[in-house]
């Protein structure tokens, strides 16, 4: 019998673990396998390989049941995730149900969420912008949440690092506040998106509209194409998985870079229920399991546990790996873990008219979106009456105008015909939140889901900050394209609930002090050596950027500084 | 294999859409399988002529031919409200009964003229059933045909690879 165990135990032991395979735990795979370790990637929802996975990527429009609707069956069991904007036909599949895995709402909190291998790296929006010392120097500033514990300096070599491999598209912008990085070209803007930049230079001199900078292959380097990876085709289907590799995703990328080390074992289907603290050796030896369908528990071993399991399920694993050591959740002698959850202020947005330009048009489509408008506000010195500041994107189109009204010959003549509109203009807001103790998440006391886990408390909400913020941006919307010659102004408020922005952040966060955070400079547990944390849950303040990018860099840097600590023998 | 030909064969193509037939045993049925409608295959008919006058078959294909009723019911039976569906029916009721009050026949046996003037009265605020009912069919039928098969190959060409972006794109400014 113990024989048995101990053969078990050697089946079930690697190097590494790494909890989850999106955007994150894909990197730390990749990494890990490429340095020789053996690498079990765990995955709690089902496996889905490049291209061959993708059910809907050829569909044309017509092909789809309800021409993309969901229908309303589907909308009405599942009001959560049908707020968000890719809960379509073509993409629903890769999208968690509401009663798939329940969570309680203390506050109302939109919690989107995409269990797959390759997790909601095949959905993203493919945003992607370096941090720079005003963001990391944010906190210690304007005193709120603790001081990050590096600088752009630490992790400037990472996002050259990641963003090589992962291709990024962008221009050398040379804007101290949105540090440029090793882009692939960028996609240009659009006649009237060119026009509002120069204006809105001309006019303020610290505003910018920049091309978006995103991650798909505008003109590929060998190393995407060794990974199996081809040219960007302009198809913006994205959320439905593309056949070229033409974005970056842990399926298209990095994790079959890992199946060829050979190093890789991936599990899906695979429900982390707790890391395993082992008392006397004073530290994590692995994690239980139960496997999503079976409900079956089993125990893998490793000499470190990487937990990327999307930042609000991160926080559910560990504070449900209790111990003797750590009554609370693993690493949470502070009893901040589940503290100061933050996320992005997307609750406006605002259109108009632009009559110039009527030359021109656009042909094709550009997959990333148009202009983004980095931060302009509070960036050298507090000026408003909020803390902090919002970026903004900025996109311009024309659209073919058919007119309805009539009925036979004629209607069909015109529905043809089409006619196009004036340009439409359009921006919406990505703020950023001030991490606060009131913002948490915990454990249910009382419910568990269909695995025998505690169903996660969220309560999460806006604050005054957040609604000044709001008020400013519609301000200076309005004021820059009213300047600009823009008609019809609409801002747009919405109501919607933290969580839709997708950009839940923190809860383990980074810091100096254990008493005040839970992960250091390194991404390691402060009390726990041999555990890493680098997804979103790792994020002590916000900013405004898309987190995606930063991610990657922090997994790379962290798995660099594992391995070094490792071959010193100190893990 | 042999069971998926079959399968696929007896599918009904609307717009390029496939939809299950109904049970073939339930004769004078809508030909489609509905799931919250009731609707006589003579409803269906009459909703396929009303879509053929909204979108008639000129040097190309109309209503009719693409199926469009069909994808109206299809729409209608699944993406809608119970409240929508119901006033739908009891609105195309109306419409029966509005036709045949006024010229004695059915839409079916009218003119193209007088099946033309007829909706055309429906444009202005007709009853709040009939009005339902003729907005979700004008909209459906219009939606249908510009997403069908055959205008997205054909008319108005989708692109699903376009591999390029201009954002210059010279155009007349007329």
């Amino acid at each position: 019998m113990s024989n048995l165990n101990i053969d078990a135990a050697k089946g079930n032991t690697y190097d590494v673990i790494v909890i989850g395979s999106g955007i994150s735990g894909g990197w730390a795979a990749k990494e890990f396998t490429e340095k020789g370790f053996k690498t079990l990637v765990l995955e709690r929802g089902r496996d889905v390989q490049h291209i061959k996975d993708y059910p809907t990527t050829n569909k044309f429009p017509y092909e789809f049941e309800h021409r993309g609707e969901p229908a309303l069956a589907i909308k009405k069991e599942n009001p959560i995730v049908s707020r968000c904007y890719a809960f379509k036909e073509d993409a629903m599949h890769f999208m968690v149900k509401d009663k798939e895995h329940p969570y309680v709402q203390e506050k109302p909190f939109d919690w989107i969420r995409g269990y797959q291998v390759g997790g909601k790296s095949l959905l993203w929006a493919r945003q992607t912008q370096r941090w720079s010392d005003f963001d990391f120097e944010g906190p210690a500033r304007d005193d709120f949440a603790v001081d990050w514990p590096i600088r752009y300096k630490d992790i400037a070599p990472w996002y050259s690092y990641v963003e090589k491999f992962a291709g990024i598209s962008g221009n050398r912008d040379g804007l101290s506040e949105l540090p440029d990085g090793e882009f692939l070209p960028g996609f240009p803007l659009n006649a009237a998106e060119d026009y509002f930049k120069d204006f809105i230079k001309n006019k303020y001199n610290n505003r910018h509209v920049i091309s978006a900078r995103c991650a798909h292959l505008s003109k590929p380097n060998q190393i995407h194409l060794d990974q199996g990876r081809a040219k960007c085709q302009n198809r913006t289907l994205c959320q439905r998985g593309c056949p070229f590799g033409g974005y970056f995703s842990s399926n298209a990328s990095t994790l079959p870079w890992a199946a060829k080390t050979g190093k890789l074992t991936l599990k899906p289907d695979s429900v982390v229920e707790s890391v395993i603290y082992d008392d006397a050796k004073g530290k994590v030896t692995g994690v239980r399991v139960v496997d999503a369908n079976t409900k079956e528990s089993t125990e893998y071993y490793a000499r470190i546990v990487f937990v990327n399991a999307g930042a609000l399920n991160t926080n559910l694993i560990l504070l449900n790996s209790k111990s003797k050591r750590f009554p609370q959740g693993l690493g949470n002698d502070s009893g901040v873990l589940g503290k100061y959850v933050a996320f992005h202020n997307y609750s406006a947005r605002i259109t108009a008219e632009f009559d110039g330009l009527k030359q021109f048009a656009t042909d094709g489509r550009n997959p990333a979106g148009g202009g983004y408008i980095p931060r302009f506000r509070n960036v050298y010195k507090q000026e408003t009456n909020f803390k902090r500041g919002y970026a903004a994107g900025l996109y311009g189109s024309r659209y073919m105008e058919r007119d309805r009204s009539a009925i036979g010959g004629k209607l069909k003549d015109n529905l043809l015909q089409g006619k196009l509109s004036p340009w439409i203009m359009g921006s919406h807001m990505m703020g950023e939140t001030i991490p606060k103790e009131s913002n948490f998440v915990n454990l249910s006391a009382s419910e568990k889901d269909a695995w025998g886990i505690p169903l996660l408390n969220i309560s999460v909400a806006y604050d005054e900050n957040d609604a000044l913020m709001k008020k400013d941006y519609i301000e200076q919307m309005t004021e820059m394209f009213t300047e600009a010659g823009f008609k019809n102004i609409t801002p747009n408020i919405s109501s919607q609930a933290p969580g839709l922005d997708i950009h839940e952040m923190g809860g383990a966060r980074m810091g100096r002090d254990p008493k005040t955070s839970i992960l250091n400079e390194w991404n390691q547990l402060h009390t726990c050596a041999n555990v890493f944390v680098t997804d979103g849950a790792c994020m002590t303040s916000t900013s405004t950027q898309n987190p995606s990018l930063t991610y990657m860099a922090f997994t790379a840097r962290s798995v660099d500084f594992a391995v070094k600590a490792m071959n010193r023998g100190e893990i | 294999m042999e069971r998926r030909l079959v399968i696929k064969q007896v599918l009904i193509m609307a717009g390029g859409l496939a939809l299950l037939p109904s049970c073939l045993r339930d004769e004078g049925k809508s030909s489609i399988r509905l799931t919250n409608l009731e609707v006589s295959l003579d409803e269906e008919n009459l909703l396929a002529e009303i879509a053929e006058t909204i979108i008639p078959r000129t040097k190309t294909p109309g209503a009719r031919e693409l199926k469009l009723h069909l994808f109206i019911l299809k729409m209608l039976d699944d993406c809608y409200e119970k409240t929508d569906q119901q006033a739908f029916i009891n609105g195309l009721q109306e419409f029966k009964e509005l036709t045949s009050e006024q010229y004695g026949k059915s839409f079916g046996k009218l003119s193209a003229h007088q099946r033309e003037s007829t909706l055309s009265k429906l444009e202005n605020n007709p009853s709040p059933d009939l009005s339902a009912f003729y907005k979700i069919t004008k909209a459906k039928t219009i939606d249908g045909y510009l997403n069908s098969q055959y205008v997205m190959t054909k008319l108005i060409i989708y692109e699903l690879v376009p591999g390029r972006y201009n954002g210059y794109f010279p155009v007349k400014t007329a």
